[in-house]
Parts: C-alpha cells; structure tokens; sequence
C-alpha cells in the first residue's frame, strides 16, 4: 500500500530525467501514426452503431435479406412505432430513471464511504471488512436463494427491490479504494490536525478529491441500472407500474421473436399467419430497442466524462 | 460548519440503518396473493357465480402466459365485451425470459396466479388443480366438447386432468389450405423449369436441383445454392429429422416406431444413406459452404435473397422468408413443399392430423381464490357465439356475412393482419390459449378465417393458380398424401422425457453427438466418410439410449394403454 | 524502471507493520470510522451471505417447491456428474484459454487504448474518440456477434475482402468452421466490444496524475514515450495491479452468450464453456441442484487464483487487493 505515496511523492521522472532526450522525427511519426491509429479505432466502433441505426429504419421484411450496412434500404419508422405503440413504454420509462438515479446516488455515497475506511490502514476491522466484501464478487448463491431472500424480506413486488440488493459493489469499492490510495496522505494529515472527525474528513476532503473516479463509477452504476432487466423479469414482472424501460423492451422483443418462430403462432390459427407477414421482424425490432434503450444513457455520458477526460493537456493549460 | 457535517453524519446512519434493518417496513404490498387462497383448492363451496341473478359481479383473473407477447390495450374491444357480459377481468402476466428461471422461483416460492399455461414442471410441482370434477359439475359443455379426448388429457403419473388442451380437438369437417410441417421444400422456378415434373424420391430432387444449379448457376446476379441445412442452436431438424420421413415415417422427433416399439434413428443405416446422399451432394457443390457455420438470421437472409433452391426445414421457420419474397415481388423464388422418400413405393407420412397438444393450454392454479368461478367462465367461453367473437371478430365490424358465409372485405383482412389493431381489437394470445372449436361450426363456416374456402381463394396469387393447375391441386397441402388415421400413441415427441432424468439427459447427449459429428461427416472428403460414421455410431453406443428409448417405450404403452378407446 | 522503483518501495516499505491490537480505546478512537463500515458490512452480510444456504442444493436432488427438510440428499453425486462427463475437461480447457485471452488481451488494449488517447492534444478530439469507441459496449451480444458473423462470411464478409485484397490470404476462408481460430475470435469480438469502455477506468487514473510531473518531465525534455513509461503507467499502476487482480479471479467466467451464438457444430469441441455446459445440463434440464454445483466449483477455483494473485503481487511489492 504504501509505495502509492511513495510513487507519488519521489518522482519517477525526476530520477531519470538525465537521461531523456527529445528526438525530432519521434514526436511527427508518433502522431501520424496515432492519428491513423484513432480513424480506424472510430471506423471500426462506430460501425457496429451505425448498422444498428439503419436497420432500425430499415422495414421488417426487406431486412431479413440482410446486406444492410450503413443505410436503410426500405426506410420505415414502423420499427419505432411499434415500439411506442405500447402505452406501457412512457411509464416504465420514467420508472427506469428513478431507479437509476437513485441507485446511483446511494451507491456513490454509500461505496465511497466504504472504501474511504477500508483505505485508512489504521482501521481495525480494516481486513476482516475488505475480505468479506471481496469474496462477494467471486460467488453467487444463486437465483432461488436469493429469491427466498427477496420474499422475505417483503421486497417482491415493491420499487425498492431495484435499490436494495445492488447498493454496494464490491469492485467498484475497490477501485475507488485504491484511488483513494493515491490522494497524498498531507491533505488527508491537515485535515485532521485541525481536529476534522473521519467523517467530515470524508464528506470535506475525500469525496471532492475523487471526483474522477466517482465519474467513472457513476457511469458503471447508472449504465448498470439502466440496462438491467432480470430483477424486473424475477420479482416484479406481476405488477405492471413497477416494469422498467427495459423489462418492457424486453417484452416486446421476445413476442416478436415468438410470433415468428413458436410453430403454433406462425402456423396455427390462419390469422395469426396474417400477422406473421407484419412489418415488424426480430432484426428490426432489436435494432430499433437497442437505439431506444441506449440513447438516455448515452446523453448523460459527456456530463460525467469531463471528468476524466481531462488530463495532461488541460491540466498543464489550467495551471 | 462542524455541526452541519455532524448532522450529515447523523442523517447517513440513519439512512444506513433504516436500509439496514428495516428493509421489511418498506415493501409494500407485495405479490404473494396467497397461501391461504390454496386451500381453496377444490372447495365449491364459495358458489357466488355471476349467472344465478342475471346481474354481471366483476372479478379479476391473473394469467401467467408462459410464452412471450403483448398484452391487449386497456380498451380492447374483445376484452370489453368479456367484462361487460362475464364480470371476468384478466390480468396477464407474459414470460420474456428464461422459462426456466421464472418457473424456477415461482415454484420455489409457491407464487402463482390463477391461471397458468401449461408445463409439465409446473404439473410436476403440483402447481395445478385437477379439473375432472369441476368439469363434471359446472362445465356440460367443455365436457362434451373434451369427450373424445378425455383419457388422453390424463397426467402419465397420476391420472389427473390438470390441462385443457388448446390445439387439436376438432368439429365438423376440417379444411386446412397451409400445410406448416417438415418437407423437402423445393423453389416454384425449379419446377417450372423443368414443365412441373412429379418428384418422388430423394434422387430425383437431387438431380432437379443439380440440373437447374448447372443450367442457371447465378440467379440475380449471385451465386445459386443448391440445398441448405439449418444447424442452429434447438432449430437443429433441418439436420436430424429427415432420415424417418425418407422411409415413410411420420414426425416422431428422434424416433422412429415400428409396432409400437420405438428405436432412434440417428445411428441406422437408412440415416446413414441419407448422410452419405449429402456428403455427395457436398462434393457435387450442391450444398452450401457455409451452411453450418450460419446462424439463423444469415440463413434467413439466404432463403430471402432467392438463390436457395432447396433445403429440408419445417415450413413455419421460413415463412418469413417467403412473405419477403412476395414483397420482393419474387413469387417463382418461394417454395413448395414435396414429401420425398428414398423408394417411389413408399407412401410418404409427412402430413399428419392434428393431435391433443398435450400439456399445452390453461390449468387452474392451487392459489386460485375461486376455481368454480374460473370453469364456468371457460364453459360460458366455449360457446359457439363466443368462439366466433374470438376468430371472427365482431358480425358486421370484422367480418360479413352473406347468404350465411363467412367473409372479410379487404380492409377487414388488412386489419386483421396489423399487430397494432389486433391489440385494440382482438384477444389473441387468451383465444390461443383457451379451449377452442377447430374444423367448422355448426352453421358450416370455417373456425379459421384463412380455411374458409372464399377466403382461401382470395388468396391465392396468379403465379400460384398456375403452379396449381399444373398439378391439378387446389392447394400445396395436395402435394402430400392424405395422411392415414394417427396411431394411438401418436406422437411420441410430445412424451416428456421428465427433467434430470437419465433420458433427458441421454437425449441431450444424443443431439450434441449429431450436430458435432453430422456436419463433419458430410463435409468429409468422401473416402473418410465412413471412419466419421463409425466413430459417430460408436459415440453413441457409449451414450445411455437406452434409458432414452426405455422412458419413451414405457410411455407409448401407458398412452396404448390408456388412449385406446 | 519496474524493477527500480521496486526496490526503491520494497527499501523504502515499512517492515511488516507490528499488528495493532484490538483495544477500547482504538475502537472509540475509530468509532466513526466503524458506524461509516459496519452497517455496510451488516447489509452485505445479509443481502450476499445469508443466501449462501442455497449451497446445500448441490448435495440435494432440488426440487423447487418442496420445503427443506423434503429434499432429497444425494452428497456429492452432481459434483461427481460434472467432474465425470467425457466433455468436463474439454469445456474447462475451453473456458480457461478464452478467459486467459479475454484477460490479457482486454488488459493490454485497454491499457494501450487509454495511454494512446491520452496524447491526442485537441480536447475535442479525445473526447469524441473516447465516445465512440465506448459505443459498443452498449449493444447486446446477440448484435454484435450478428455482426461478427456477417464479417467473417465467405460470401462478401469484410474479413475475407480486406485480407483477399492485402493478399494475406488467397481464398476466402470459413473462420467460424474451425477450431483453431474460434478462440481468437472470441477474443477479438469481446476487445471490439468492451475496450472502450474498459479505458474509462484508466483514463481517470490518468486524470488523477498531478500535472506538475509532466512538466516537471518536460523541463527535462523528456519525449513522449518516456514520459508515457516513467509518469503515466507508474501514476496508473496501482490501479492496472488491482484490476488485474482482480480479473484474475474471475478468469472462469469466459462467459457463454459469444460462445453461445457464434459457436456450431463444428466448433463444438472448442466453443463449449463450462457455463454452457451447466446451462445445458443444469438449468434446462431443471436441475438447479447441477447448476448450484457448477457454480460452487468456479468460485473455489476463482478464489484460489485470487489468493495466488494477491499473494504474488504481495511478494513482488505491488499493490494489493487483500
């Protein structure tokens, strides 16, 4: 533990400076060659989306012959219609951003708070606490037990079964943990010289300090609580006010997929054929989820990525 | 500034503890309706029933459709009229996950609704109510209407009825102009081109699809394949499923019965024939490259993209494909479905009659506040009037009448076929689920729009009459033979092998064996085909089939047994 | 430079703290610190603990729906099951390479991604590349690997166009029919699709390096490379050891839905990972009791290789989890 400080405090690059010598050509060739580097890297992450986005817009049945690529072949909205068709979509919707909200708040406070006793060595339960939360990431009792749990706990059916059971991660605890690791130990020293209780050390020094890391954690808890959909599929699915964007999404993409593969929908009654020949296919209806589940989320994302984004550059302008 | 961080302090324990400890005080009303409603299991009792005063008492019904779907919109009109003239108010619940997982708490926690579709775990976890005896004394007409059929509902284990079917018993004269099984389906061109020959046997498909792959070797500009085989994931018959059907058996999944004793016949040399026949077709470049690596979508784009000119599947798992080559306007490019055997002498058995689809339909769950109440709302549904309202629609709003027939104008059709309007306007997934009358009513109509015989000949597109005459068929059901009366345990597919059993697991072994050894065998350089075979034959000596064939043996003698009339 | 600020904290670490004992007035010296944890430590007692009970499943026969004291006891009959079966090897060869690959690779492309965007000096830029090369990580991997499928196709597949045409490659190969690449693959798909998002991480490691090193490298003339090797990997190093920690413990869970949907018959004896294979044997087959088995076996392995983990990074004077 203690070499953060240490790293921290002796420069690596002072050691070593002697040493150094800046090249001419290095620093042109380096960054033709990131540049070429960072075009490909965006080609190729952002084809996957864009394919995802045509086909979307792409009719049902034109996009069972695949080969759509950039650009829908047939355009429709018949894909987003049938998605906002269901009225349920607008209340689940709202329901899936309080949970996220929530849950992200409570988690960043509560793990942070963790994570700032488990990294004060001096702690004396200090180990045994960091073990037992450790371990959890490792094991999973499983779904039935875990169940029993929710049920006894009254929790079936009820909107705090989205918050409850996933306060805590233990990864993330760690991982601010270790950034906490790195704050030099004066800031924290000062602070408690002048007579600062570990809490309000925490709420006045700590917290404000991790500012990136608690970025990047809010983005892994509010990305996690957005998408999740299987406590919604498991405790709540019987009462409809509690489905979240997702679970419903969810919904609508397995019937689609059912009224065309389950052999007594696709064939049985003749009307049901009917309904076969629909615009709508799985293809185009996952598509036209995937752009409606991800793009709340991806909206939030450059508000929490200023934050640890920054680095050198800004950081060298700022001073 | 001290003291205010005290109180955040203060206030953060308090949110901890209540969080804590106090979790159970938070709930809220949760779903658990009930423990204390089981023991209302069979009490009749409670005989508060809507009829008896002519005035309509409201009650709700909480359905668990084990199935993914939409649930109806509020206002649903067929739901309405429910409501109004029954008092019955449903609430769905639909699966839009893993089947297993949900049934899995759900059992473990003893949560059910009042209703349930059928699942053997669910029958096996004692999740339902027998219904003989409801039946018998609320329900005259479900019971006259299962009376052919009762003994087949019977649960294997302990004699109950647990399940009303939802498929398969039939009145009147049955029509059916879609045949939606297994054949060897063949492009329209293809037959075209070659003047409408009859095809028979295996041989001359074969050479049919050689001669137009030869003589046409790119159809719109890419590549013509000859013949595909869909190996994916469960969608896996299009590999398996052939060999019975080639020597005039019908679909009996993994097995094939010969008086009454059933053997798989993965391993038997008429399989074996079958493989061979591909492997030589692969060496022919008939078959596609590519075949076994795609997944279904990339095989469906295939089908869709019109240069597929044959492959063995189940008609439903294409027919998305075929409705985008209609849309294509590429009609020639859709297929027909022939009943192949290996030797012209054999009469094909592709094309069965329906049977009971066992273990499917509703049941009644031991929490069900009130079972009397829920059968005489079933009996009230299977009425001919109400039967009509669920395939039909509404007189006048639906669909006319003239001179007593049934019919649809074409705005009537085109709604009908508008996942939006159905859900305001038709109760699709309860009438799939409920007890139904199949064949015709006793007025004459067809119980299904699209068998109606005026409905059936609107539909019916120029380029199909042709391929029709030509063969002096009304329909493409015509290419098969008229199947022959279902043996008594017919099918043995639908045997449930029982979960963890050694069957079950021998079955799944079985089916790993194939799609690992098939594909290679068939792409085998033909000299090494049979070491491949012989390795397969022999992986499979080690798997346990027997306990596979044992479990399906003793039950076709049960069914024998108990289904004889 | 690993190696000398090793030394350096090894020289420099304090010789094995005396252990504290536990006395009163420590703990009322910390009680803070203790009312801040324990509740926590209560919560997750409960909510991941108290279900552990449902291990005794993997010595029963499960039936849900039966109550505890109805169950019928099998000992270790499900784990002989699992440990028994011809293909248990094989899935478990299977799950360790492609989660060795997953590891090492989603390491190093993070940890290059996030040093490489850390030099793109326009702000604007960087924040656009980091955006969209997190895009992925937010469609399903039933898309993707659609997406895969397409690329690897032997009809008009990306892959095969672009090699054909570097003349890397003569004739379009059927990638997902053999063995041999079906590992490198998965590999592949999961960089292309996490390691953007992987970056994330590391970059507000970056984020937290104070500036005044730079400069203070700079002055020096230090060129880019040396400042990437001598103050940005030791200002994330604590953070890329925990990580891979970390990650090494949960090298079993190679995962099953790429595996799942790329995967055919005839890559089966390379594709199956032991999440398959439960999921096959286990929970489709209504055998929670295979399914709870499967998954004590992966978290005694996982926590044996976290232990290991720990304990090397211990010994080697680096950061640690524990």
């Amino acid at each position: 533990m203690a070499n953060q400080q240490i790293s921290r405090g002796t420069t690596p690059g002072l050691s070593v400076k002697k040493s150094l010598r800046p090249s001419g050509l290095e620093p042109v060739l380096f960054h033709s060659f990131n540049t070429v580097f960072m075009i490909c890297l965006v080609l190729v992450t952002l084809y996957p989306f864009i394919n995802t986005i045509a086909v979307s817009f792409n009719a049902g049945n034109d996009t069972i012959r695949g080969g759509i690529y950039l650009w829908p072949r047939v355009w429709t909205t018949q894909n987003y219609k049938a998605i906002f068709a269901s009225g349920t979509i607008y209340d689940a919707f709202w329901i899936s951003v309080a949970r996220t909200v929530i849950s992200t708040i409570l988690n960043i406070f509560l793990t942070t708070m963790l994570a700032y006793t488990l990294s004060r060595k001096d702690y004396v339960f200090r180990k045994p606490i960091t073990i037992i939360f450790v371990l959890t990431m490792y094991f999973s009792a499983g779904l039935i037990p875990n169940y029993f749990l929710i049920k006894d706990l009254n929790l079936l059916g009820s909107f705090w079964v989205y918050i409850f059971p996933t306060m805590i991660s233990a990864f993330n605890m760690i991982v601010i943990r270790t950034y906490i690791g790195t704050i030099p130990e004066s800031l924290l020293e000062s602070a408690r010289i002048d007579g600062a209780g570990d809490f309000k050390i925490f709420m006045r020094v700590v917290l404000p300090l991790c500012k990136p890391v608690l970025a990047t954690i809010a983005l892994f808890v509010a990305v996690g609580a957005w998408n999740s959909w299987f406590d919604a599929f498991i405790y709540t699915s019987s009462k409809q006010s509690l489905s979240t964007l997702q679970y419903e999404l969810m919904k609508l993409l397995s019937s689609t997929m059912n009224s065309n593969s389950n052999p007594n929908v696709a064939a049985g009654v003749g009307m049901d054929r009917d309904s076969a020949k629909a615009m709508v296919t799985p293809l185009s209806i996952r598509a036209a989820i995937t752009i409606v589940a991800s793009v709340p989320i991806l909206v939030v994302y450059p508000f929490m990525q200023k934050y640890f984004v920054v680095g050198l550059n800004v950081g060298s302008v700022k001073e | 500034m001290g003291g205010k961080s005290k109180n955040m302090f203060k206030l953060s324990l308090i949110v901890l503890l209540s969080l804590s400890f106090t979790l159970t005080g938070c709930g809220g009303n949760n779903s658990n309706n009930g423990k204390d409603a089981a023991k209302n299991g069979g009490a009749a009792a409670t005989e508060t029933a809507a009829s008896t005063d002519g005035k309509v008492e409201p009650f709700d019904i909480s359905v668990f459709i084990g199935e993914a779907g939409q649930p109806p919109t509020p206002d649903n009109k067929i739901f309405k009229k429910i409501k109004n003239e029954t008092g019955a108010k449903f609430n769905f619940e639909y699966l839009a996950g893993d089947i297993n997982q949900k049934l899995g708490v759900m059992i473990a926690g003893q949560d059910y609704p009042d209703m349930m579709t059928g699942n053997t775990k669910l029958t096996a976890a004692g999740a339902y109510i027998p219904l003989e005896d409801l039946i018998e004394k609320y329900a005259p007409n479900l019971k006259a209407h299962y009376a052919d059929y009762w003994n087949m509902m019977k649960d294997p284990n302990d004699g109950h009825i647990y399940i009303l079917p939802n498929y398969g018993v039939y009145n009147g004269e049955v029509k059916s102009s879609w045949y939606s099984g297994p054949a060897f389906w063949i492009q329209k061109a293809v037959l075209k081109e070659f003047g409408y020959p009859k095809v028979k046997t295996l041989d001359e498909y074969v050479d049919l699809i050689a001669k137009y792959k030869e003589k046409y070797p790119k159809i719109d500009g890419s590549p013509t394949v000859g013949f595909e085989i869909l190996n994916y994931d469960w969608k896996n018959w299009g590999l398996l499923n052939a060999p019975q059907h080639l020597i005039g058996h019908p679909n009996d999944g993994g097995v094939v019965v010969t008086d009454g004793v059933a053997e798989i016949f993965a391993d038997k040399d008429y399989a074996k024939k079958y493989y061979q026949k591909l492997n030589e077709m692969n060496q022919q470049g008939l078959i596609d490259k590519e075949t076994f690596v795609q997944n279904y979508d990339q095989y469906m784009a295939k089908l869709s993209s019109g240069t597929v000119l044959g492959m063995f599947d189940q008609h439903w798992n294409f027919s998305a494909a075929e409705d985008s080559l209609t849309t294509q306007g590429k009609i020639e490019r859709t297929y027909v479905g022939l009943p192949l055997v290996y030797d012209a002498s054999t009469k094909d058995y592709y094309r069965d009659l329906a049977v009971l689809n066992l273990n499917n339909g509703l049941g009644i769950s031991i929490n069900a506040k009130d079972p009397v109440k829920i059968i005489k709302l079933l009996e009230t549904l299977i009425s001919e009037d109400w039967q009509k309202t669920f395939s039909w629609g509404i007189e006048g709003e639906d669909y006319i009448v003239k001179d007593g027939r049934f019919m649809k104008t074409q705005e009537q059709r085109d709604n009908a076929a508008d996942p939006t309007w159905q859900m305001a306007n038709k109760a699709k997934t309860l009438f799939g689920y409920l007890p139904k009358l199949e064949g015709s009513y006793s007025d004459g109509n067809s119980t299904d729009a699209s068998a109606q015989p005026e409905e059936y000949a609107a539909s019916v597109k120029p380029y199909d009459k042709e391929v029709l005459a030509a063969y002096g068929f009304n329909s493409y059901v015509d290419f098969f033979s008229k199947p022959p009366a279902n043996p008594v345990y017919y099918p043995a597919w639908s045997i449930d092998l029982v979960e963890g059993s050694d069957a079950k697991i021998a079955n799944t072994k079985l089916n790993e064996l194939s799609t690992k050894y098939l594909p290679k065998a068939i792409l085998a350089d033909p000299g090494k085909f049979d070491s491949i075979w012989s390795d397969y034959v022999g992986d499979i000596k080690k798997a346990n089939v027997k306990a596979y064939e044992d479990k399906i043996n003793e039950q076709i003698k049960w069914r024998i047994d108990t289904w004889s009339k | 430079m690993d190696e000398t600020l090793g030394k350096e904290t090894v020289a420099l670490h304090p010789k094995k703290r005396k252990k504290q004992p536990i006395t009163w007035s420590l703990i009322k010296n910390q009680n803070q610190l203790i009312w801040m944890s324990v509740p926590l430590l209560l919560y997750i007692v409960l909510f991941a603990y108290v279900p552990v009970w449902g291990w005794t499943m993997a010595f029963q026969n499960y039936r849900p729906g039966r109550s505890f004291s109805e169950q019928e006891w099998v000992g270790f009959k499900q784990f002989k099951f699992l440990f028994t079966d011809d293909n248990f090897l094989r899935v478990l060869r299977n799950t360790l390479a492609m989660g060795m690959i997953n590891l090492v690779l989603g390491f190093v492309t993070a940890i290059v991604l996030a040093l490489l965007l850390n030099e793109i000096r326009k702000m604007f830029w960087k924040r656009i590349v980091q955006t969209i090369s997190y895009l992925p990580h937010f469609l399903s991997w039933i898309i993707v690997t659609g997406i895969v499928a397409t690329s690897l196709s032997i009809n008009d597949g990306i892959v095969n166009i672009v090699l054909m045409k570097l003349h890397i490659i003569k004739d379009p190969i059927l990638w997902l029919s053999e063995g041999k690449y079906f590992w490198g693959i998965v590999g592949a798909s999961h960089v292309w699709k996490e390691v953007g998002w992987n970056t994330i991480i590391y970059l507000a490691a970056i984020a937290s390096i104070d500036p005044a090193l730079y400069e203070a490298a700079e002055i020096d003339g230090a060129s880019r490379y040396k400042k990437m090797r001598f103050v940005t990997l030791p200002g994330i190093k604590a953070t890329i050891v925990i990580l891979l920690i970390m990650s090494v413990g949960h090298v079993l869970e190679a995962g099953f839905e790429v595996q799942y949907l790329l995967g055919n018959g005839l890559v089966m004896d390379w594709s199956e990972t032991i999440d398959i294979f439960v999921l096959k044997y286990g929970l489709a087959q209504g055998n929670y009791s295979l399914a709870t088995a499967g998954g004590i076996f992966k978290t005694v392995v996982s926590v044996t290789l976290l232990l290991m983990a720990n304990w090397t990074a211990k010994r080697l004077g680096e950061e640690r989890l524990l």
